[in-house]
C-alpha cells in the first residue's frame, strides 16, 4: 500500500492558538479522500501545510514521498490545488491568466484548458474581475486539474457551483481516480464527500475524531426509528426495549396503537429481534444522511 | 531545478510587466509631462536679464539650499533642482512604493499569492523575479527620462554633457531601486503592505531629510554621509558624471535587502 499522503502528528500553532493538533492521516494512492468538518476544524491549514505555503509547528508531512519543504518547486508541480477563498484579480483574461498558471505548473495538454473550460461552462474570453463567485471557481478547478497532477488537494470545490456543474465535477473527480490520480478534497458540505469521496476524515477543533469509508461512516451513524405497534402491553415492549443498549430516546406512547419512537446506533438487527415477539404494525427507520451523522459525532464527542 | 528550466524564461517577471503595463504607461506619461514642463522653461531663466538669480537671493535663508536650488542659473543645476532631485525623485519614490509595496505584500494581502506558491515555483524565485519586474519598470522610466532630456539638451540651451545625462539618470534610477529594495524587503519579511510602503517611502524621505539637514550649515554636512540621496547626487551628476562607487554602495545595499527579505521571506508561513 503506497500513500499519497501521509501525515504524523502534525501540529500548527499560532501563538496560543492551535489550528492543528497532532493530524494523522494516510491517503491511499488513487483513492478519493474526503475531509469534512466545520469552519475552524483545521481543514485549510492541513491542506496549506502540504503545499508548503505555511510550516509545521511540529509533526511531519509526506506528499507523493517527500517533505512538502524540501519537495519544493518540483513537487508542487506534481499537485494541482484549489484553496479554499479563491481571489482571482486583474485585467487579464482567464485564457491569459490559465496560460500563466500552466507555465509555473506541469506541463498542460494541448486543448486540456479549452476542454475543461467547456465541459464547466466557462467563458476563458472574460476578464478574471469580471467573473461571478461561480465562475472563478470554474477557473480555480481548470488550473488544478489541466496539468493532469498526480496529486489535487482541493479546498472546499464545490462552493459556489450550481448542482449541474458540481455534477460535472465529480465527474472529473472520478476520472481523475480512474487516470490513476489521488483527489483530497475538504468540504463542510457533507453530501458533497458522501457523493465522491472513498475514505473520509472528520476533523474537529485540529484533529481527526473519525476516519472511515462512507458506508461504515453511515453504520455507525444514528437512525431515528418509529415503531407502531398492536395487541401488545405497553409496559411489556418497554421491558423489552430497555434491555437494548443501542437504543436510546425511548419513548413509548400508549393507546389503541401504541408507538414507539427512539434512536439507535450502529445496526439495527438486534432492535429488529427484540420487536420480533409483538405484532408491528409499522416500522419505519429513518436513514440519517452522514451530515447528521456526523453532527452526532461531534455532540457525542462534546458531551464526553 | 532542471525542471524548471522547462518552463518558459522569467514567467512571473513576464506576468508582472504584462499585469501593470497599463499603469508604466500612466507613469511614462508622467515622467514626460514632468520633463517637459521644467527642462524647456530654463530657457527663459537662463540669460542675464532673467533675473533668475535675484528670485534665489530673495528666498528666506535655508529654502533655496533645503530645495537645492543652490545652482539654478547652470542647466545642470536647474535640471539637477527641478527633476533630479525634485519631482523625478517624488516619482520614482512613488512608482517605487507603490510598485514593491504591491510585488509580494499587497499580492499577499489579497490572497493571490497563495496560489502562485502552490504551483511549481520557489519562494526565491518569486523574491527575484519580482523584484526584478520592479526594477525594469524604473530602469524603463529611467531610460526615458535620459532619453527625454537628451532630446530637450540642444532646444532648451541646458547643454549638458550626454554621457553626465545617463549617470544623473543612473543615480534617478539608484536611489529609486533602494525605495523599491526597502519596500520588496519589507513586504516579503512581513508580508504586509502598509509597512512595505513605510519602508520605501521611508527610506528615500529620509535620504532627502539628512542631505537638506546637511545642507545648512558647515556644522551639520556629515549628514550627508549617511543620506542616500547626497550618495546618488551630491557630486552634482549632471555636471561631473556619476559618482559610480556612490552608485555602487547603493545597488549593494539593495541588493543586501533583496537578499534579507527573500532570506525571511522563505522560511516564513505565507498568510491567507
Amino acid at each position: 500500500m503506497t500513500y499519497a499522503i501521509e501525515t504524523q502528528a502534525l501540529t500548527k500553532r499560532y501563538g496560543k492558538n492551535t489550528a492543528l493538533d497532532g493530524l494523522d492521516l494516510a491517503v491511499e494512492t488513487g483513492s478519493v479522500f474526503g475531509m469534512i468538518g466545520p469552519n475552524g476544524a483545521g481543514k485549510t491549514t492541513a491542506m496549506r501545510l502540504l503545499l508548503d505555503i505555511i510550516r509545521p509547528t511540529s509533526g511531519s508531512a509526506t506528499v507523493l514521498g517527500q517533505s512538502p519543504i524540501t519537495g519544493g518547486a518540483a513537487l508542487r508541480r506534481d499537485i494541482g490545488f484549489l484553496p479554499g477563498e479563491l481571489l482571482l484579480e486583474g485585467r487579464v483574461t482567464g485564457r491569459s491568466l490559465l496560460k500563466h498558471y500552466a507555465e509555473i505548473s506541469g506541463p498542460v495538454a494541448p486543448g486540456r484548458i479549452d476542454s475543461l473550460a467547456e465541459r464547466l461552462g466557462l467563458d476563458l474570453t472574460r476578464h478574471v474581475r469580471t467573473l461571478s463567485k461561480g465562475n472563478k471557481q470554474k477557473l480555480g478547478l481548470v488550473q488544478a486539474f489541466m496539468h493532469e497532477p498526480k496529486l489535487l488537494v482541493l479546498d472546499e470545490p464545490t462552493s459556489g457551483l450550481d448542482p449541474l456543474v458540481q455534477q460535472e465535477f465529480l465527474s472529473m473527480v472520478r476520472e481523475a481516480q480512474h487516470n490513476g490520480q489521488t483527489v483530497f478534497l475538504s468540504s463542510h458540505v457533507l453530501s458533497e464527500i458522501q457523493n465522491a469521496a472513498d475514505q473520509v476524515a472528520v476533523l474537529r477543533n485540529g484533529t481527526v475524531v473519525k476516519v472511515g469509508d462512507v458506508a461504515s461512516l453511515r453504520a455507525s451513524a444514528i437512525r431515528r426509528v418509529v415503531i407502531d405497534f398492536t395487541d401488545a402491553a405497553a409496559d411489556d415492549i418497554r421491558t423489552a426495549l430497555l434491555a437494548l443498549p443501542q437504543l436510546a430516546n425511548l419513548t413509548v406512547a400508549d393507546g389503541e396503537v401504541i408507538q414507539v419512537t427512539g434512536t439507535v446506533e450502529g445496526h439495527i438487527d438486534a432492535l429488529v429481534k427484540a420487536i420480533a415477539p409483538f405484532h408491528v404494525v409499522d416500522l419505519r427507520v429513518e436513514e440519517q444522511d452522514l451530515e447528521s451523522s456526523v453532527i452526532d459525532l461531534y455532540s457525542n464527542e462534546a458531551n464526553k | 531545478m532542471s525542471q524548471s528550466m522547462t518552463g518558459r524564461f522569467l514567467p512571473l517577471t513576464r506576468r508582472n510587466l504584462a499585469d501593470s503595463w497599463r499603469g508604466l504607461l500612466g507613469w511614462t506619461a508622467g515622467v514626460t509631462g514632468a520633463i517637459f514642463l521644467y527642462v524647456p522653461l530654463y530657457s527663459s531663466f537662463s540669460g542675464d536679464n532673467a533675473g533668475f538669480e535675484d528670485i534665489i537671493a530673495s528666498l528666506p535663508d535655508g529654502l533655496a539650499s533645503t530645495l537645492g536650488f543652490q545652482d539654478l542659473a547652470s542647466g545642470a543645476g536647474y535640471v539637477q533642482a527641478t527633476y533630479l532631485g525634485l519631482i523625478g525623485f517624488v516619482l520614482f519614490t512613488i512608482a517605487a512604493t507603490l510598485w514593491s509595496s504591491a510585488a509580494i505584500a499587497g499580492d499577499e494581502e489579497s490572497g493571490s499569492l497563495e496560489l502562485t506558491l502552490a504551483h511549481g515555483v520557489s519562494r526565491v524565485q518569486i523574491m527575484v523575479e519580482r523584484s526584478l519586474g520592479v526594477i525594469l519598470r524604473l530602469l524603463w522610466l529611467s531610460i526615458v527620462s535620459a532619453l527625454l532630456i537628451l532630446a530637450l539638451n540642444d532646444s532648451s540651451g541646458i547643454d549638458l554633457e550626454p554621457a553626465h545625462v545617463i549617470g544623473g539618470c543612473a543615480a534617478l534610477f539608484g536611489v529609486g531601486v533602494l525605495a523599491a529594495s526597502f519596500g520588496l524587503a519589507v513586504g516579503a519579511i512581513t508580508g504586509r503592505r502598509s509597512f512595505a510602503s513605510a519602508a520605501a517611502a521611508g527610506i528615500s524621505l529620509l535620504g532627502y531629510i539628512l542631505n537638506s539637514l546637511g545642507n545648512q550649515s558647515a556644522g551639520v554636512e556629515w549628514l550627508h554621509n549617511l543620506s542616500p540621496y547626497y550618495w546618488a547626487f551630491g557630486n552634482s551628476p549632471l555636471s561631473e558624471g556619476a559618482d559610480w562607487g556612490a552608485l555602487g554602495l547603493i545597488f549593494g545595499i539593495s541588493a543586501v535587502m533583496l537578499v534579507l527579505g527573500g532570506f525571511v521571506f522563505n522560511r516564513r508561513d505565507v498568510s491567507a
